[in-house]
């Protein structure tokens, strides 16, 4: 009962339009209630889960990401990307995914990484003859892999919310590989549909201009070897290399590329403090959550009623994958993570399934939903800034979903392509 | 009645092990009045948030180390203290006897109810750098401890640059040299591979923090005097597996770090640690006059 | 889906007083967001500190973690509080949006009621978690339990004001018609 009650005022919420956060707040209020635990006990929860030393490392992604869209250094990526891959048959598509897997790797957010590139690529795209729809396909697509190169703050968030007994750094590293499948399963399915349609590619512009816009690029690029390479060397921790690469951020983007004054560095402040705070206090009324999750054992529960279906493994993955995917379509990833892994993980461990590789696996199938409607924020953003129609844009986007969906699988059955890596570091 | 209760550890630790069976043991006494369930890996919260949730009876019982105790109940504080134990067994002794059951009180004044008392070890300090054999070693050594004054002034008057630091990042720092040392009991040395990685483990057993059984007040004195006599009789059976399974958990651990090439060795002479810590004994007593006694009676019964 | 845009404002009908106290709530919000930020660039600044006094200075300044633990809470919820004023929280909006008027209505005065009633428990429980914790120490800082405890109960009162403020004037817009 006490679960019908936590679930049911959950969904209430979620219908009518409350913000996640305050109807996964409620519901828990109403089931502590009902089984009179004292409320303190959720509150308390929802400072705990707060008050997390990793956590700290959101804020601090986020902010740097905030200071490369306003101070510059996005403009300079897709510089690089486009004399470097732009002669390419649908030279721009590939920029696209290159420039993407460069700004994922530093931002770690998708949806930033579509508006941040989106706003410059789709408008270039577009003038230079490419349908909006391939523009805002391609742009929407690629920036999930910034979901999966590490740093990601959702890979943050997955750590503690499996607990804490996963390593951040293992994850980070067990992105990479994975990342790159997709950037390359995207580059080469906007290739085939550049051939398809018939784009050109661009001049190439010697390797001058390549050298040039590489050096004008690297101080930017450093602030992700910063970070990435604080963590892996494990001279700063997580938290730390966050805060240094903040830093260093504002360092280059003010000093170097001189493109950070004061009200941009406003707009940068304004926007973190916006994103951390929805973040959090989602983490936090999660925390709430899941410990009723925990009281009503749900993960047994749940177990219990997939073995009921099939004992096969693969099957079992398969169907976790459906749930993912489906849920990633209606919601917003942060919250799913939240929500999702102290269910899920339980039962892919039981079936042998590695935390850090489920990580992986759940990170892409969200990043997947980030991308289809009815609610999916990165579409949504994509399609504003192509000045397209959803339906216009998701009628040709089935390629991308394809390429995607196909690493989504080899990453589910193929452990060594998220394990192997992470292997050499341990 | 089903009762909750809560563990840090996972369940196939002694003190996982020991709750399974006191739960067992407890179904059975009381014919099934009483049906304690074990939540382990402290899916329901960390200790400082699970104590709370013990003393308002949200949770029915819990096994608790008395090092994060202190904020709630200041007398655990003397526990903290560094070397106020001189092994693992005068601990028992004590934390058994008269003095034991004045922690009791004090606990049970924030409707706590001892029923046992646990062990966990002895902490060391271990470092990657060299053995620790007189506190002039630890100078200039920086070390992870955890968040607790106490602790903190302990590094610091042995010479050392104290680090307080979450668990989960010590093993990458020792790797690295963000820290160089960190203290810990066998087991966890072990278990969180610092051994690997931080090679000289040093005998200085600064701390010896007992663990209670405890139970929530509220779900005691519910219980009739013979549930009651029941559930006091299968804790202290649990503490007595617990503190079994320890004593050969630590064995097992400390082979296998042997095993694996760490260099173990005694301190020369412990009273020159014990010397050092002078200042934090005096300053403590200073500030909790009222803990006094329990310092002095705790030092005359290892005497 | 998630929402990024401010609820468009229909002032230009609304009576001056309702205009004043609208700005007086906007500035309330707009002044969570000021703190939050100067909040963010100190928690980055002492990170800074802790770097350079590990590396640097071989003395780590052990304040710094539960300092920064304390402030994020507080950035959270003001930034949250400021987030129901500005309509910034990630909600699903799409199952209600493509329904006809009346249940859009409903639905929009039963999201807000989540809302205030979430807000309402924080306000109260954050409350008491003030007063209970009044002697508990954080450890490392010396401050008391509390203050990790006073910005849900700030955070609380806000949501109450701002939702309750949502759901009182979209009634008296319905009683104008
Ligand atoms: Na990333
Ligand atoms: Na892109």
């Amino acid at each position: 009962m006490g679960l019908i009650i936590l679930f049911g005022v959950f969904f209430l919420g979620l219908i009518v339009g409350a913000p996640v956060a305050f109807a996964v707040g409620l519901a828990s209020v109403v089931t502590f209630l009902y089984e009179g635990l004292p409320l303190f006990v959720g509150f308390q929860r929802i400072l705990s889960g707060i008050s997390v030393f990793s956590l700290l490392a959101i804020p601090f992604f986020i902010f740097a990401g905030e200071l490369m869209l306003h101070g510059g250094i996005s403009t300079r990526l897709v510089r690089l990307a486009s004399a470097a891959v732009g002669r390419v048959r649908g030279g721009l598509g590939m920029v696209n995914v290159s420039s993407s897997m460069l700004f994922g790797g530093i931002s770690g957010s998708a949806v930033a990484d579509t508006s941040a590139l989106g706003s410059i690529l789709i408008p270039i795209m577009k003038e230079k003859g490419y349908d909006a729809d391939y523009a805002v396909n391609v742009t929407v697509t690629s920036s999930v892999a910034g979901v999966v190169i590490p740093p990601s703050h959702n890979m943050i968030l997955y750590a503690v919310a499996a607990g804490g007994g996963v390593s951040i750094t293992q994850l980070f590293i067990a992105g990479i590989v994975p990342g790159v499948l997709m950037c390359l399963a995207l580059a080469v399915a906007a290739y085939i549909v550049a051939v398809k349609r018939g784009y050109k590619g661009e001049a190439f512009p010697g390797w001058m201009s390549l050298l040039v816009s590489f050096v004008a690029a690297l101080p930017g690029l450093l602030t992700a070897v910063i970070i990435v390479g604080g963590v892996l060397s494990g001279i700063l921790t997580v938290t730390e290399s966050g805060a240094f690469g903040a830093i260093y951020a504002i360092v280059v983007t003010g000093l170097v590329y001189r493109e950070l004054r004061w009200e941009p560095f406003k707009q940068a402040v304004y926007q973190a403090v916006r994103t951390t705070s929805l973040v959090m206090i989602l983490v936090g009324c999660a925390s709430a959550f899941s410990y009723l999750l925990a009281l009503y054992s749900v993960p047994q529960l749940l177990t219990d009623a997939l073995l009921g279906i099939s004992d096969n493994p693969y099957a079992i993955l398969l169907m976790l994958n459906l749930l993912l995917l489906g849920l990633g379509m209606i919601m917003d990833m942060a919250a799913l993570i939240l929500i999702c892994t102290p269910i899920f993980l339980p039962v892919a461990q039981q079936f042998g399934m590695d935390p850090i590789q489920f990580g992986i696996m759940m990170m892409m199938n969200l990043g997947l939903g980030l991308c289809t409607p009815p609610v999916g924020a990165c579409l949504f953003v994509g399609s504003v800034i192509g000045k397209i129609k959803i339906e216009h844009a998701v009628r040709t986007i089935w390629p991308f979903y394809l390429a995607l969906f196909m690493v989504l699988m080899l990453v589910t059955y193929v452990p060594a392509i998220s394990l192997t890596l992470p292997s050499f570091f341990q | 009645d089903s009762w909750r209760g809560w563990n840090i550890h996972p369940p196939s630790y002694p003190n996982g092990q020991a709750l399974e069976s006191f739960a067992k043991e407890v179904a059975d006494k009381t014919d099934g009045r009483v049906e304690p369930k074990v939540y382990h890996n402290a899916v329901l919260g960390d200790q400082p948030d699970a104590i709370e949730q013990v003393r308002s009876g949200a949770l029915d019982f819990a096994n608790f180390n008395m090092g994060p105790m202190g904020p709630i109940v200041p007398a655990a504080n003397v526990l903290s203290l560094p070397f106020i134990f001189k092994s693992p067994d005068d601990m028992y002794r004590i934390m058994d006897g008269e003095i034991g059951d004045r922690f009791a009180d004090a606990l049970a004044e924030k409707n706590l109810i001892v029923l046992s008392w646990f062990g966990s070890g002895a902490r060391s300090l271990y470092n990657t750098d060299h053995p620790v054999k007189t506190p002039d070693d630890v100078e200039g050594l920086k070390v992870r401890v955890m968040n607790n004054d106490l602790y903190v002034q302990m590094i610091d008057e042995m010479g050392g640059n104290a680090t307080p630091m979450a668990y989960g990042e010590v093993y990458q720092s020792l790797k690295t040299g963000v820290i160089d040392g960190a203290e810990n009991n066998y087991p966890s040395y072990e278990s969180s591979g610092h051994y690997e990685v931080a090679q000289y483990y040093s005998l200085t057993e600064h701390l010896i923090l007992p663990e209670c059984l405890c139970v929530a007040k509220a779900s005691w004195e519910e219980l009739s005097d013979e549930d009651q006599k029941a559930v006091r009789e299968a804790a202290e059976d649990a503490a007595e597996q617990q503190r079994q399974l320890w004593k050969e958990g630590v064995q097992e651990s400390k082979q296998q770090v042997l095993d694996a090439g760490v260099k173990i060795n005694e301190v020369d002479d412990k009273s020159a640690f014990q010397a050092k810590m002078q200042p934090i004994y005096d300053a403590f007593i200073q500030e909790h006059s009222d803990l006094e006694s329990l310092v002095t009676d705790i030092q005359a019964a290892q005497k | 889906m998630t929402s990024y845009s401010n609820q468009p404002s229909e002032k230009s009908d609304e009576p001056p007083l309702q205009t004043l106290f609208d700005r007086f709530l906007d500035g309330l919000a707009h002044l969570c967001i000021i703190v939050s930020g100067i909040l963010l660039v100190f928690l980055i600044v002492t990170f800074g500190w802790l770097v350079f006094g590990r590396y640097v200075l071989n003395d780590t300044p052990t304040w710094v973690e539960q300092s920064s633990l304390l402030i994020v809470v507080y950035i959270t919820c003001l930034g949250a509080a400021a987030g129901v004023r500005n309509n910034t929280h990630l909600s699903i909006d799409f199952v209600r949006e493509g329904l006809p008027a009346l249940p859009r209505e409903i639905m929009r005065h039963i999201a807000d009621f989540f809302v205030a009633a979430f807000g309402g428990f924080m306000a109260w429980q954050g409350w008491l978690l003030v007063m209970d914790n009044l002697n508990r120490a954080i450890p490392m800082i010396g401050l008391s339990e509390s203050w990790r405890a006073a910005p849900l109960a700030i955070c609380g009162l806000l949501m109450v004001l701002f939702s309750g403020v949502n759901i009182v004037q979209r009634l008296m817009k319905h009683g104008r018609k």
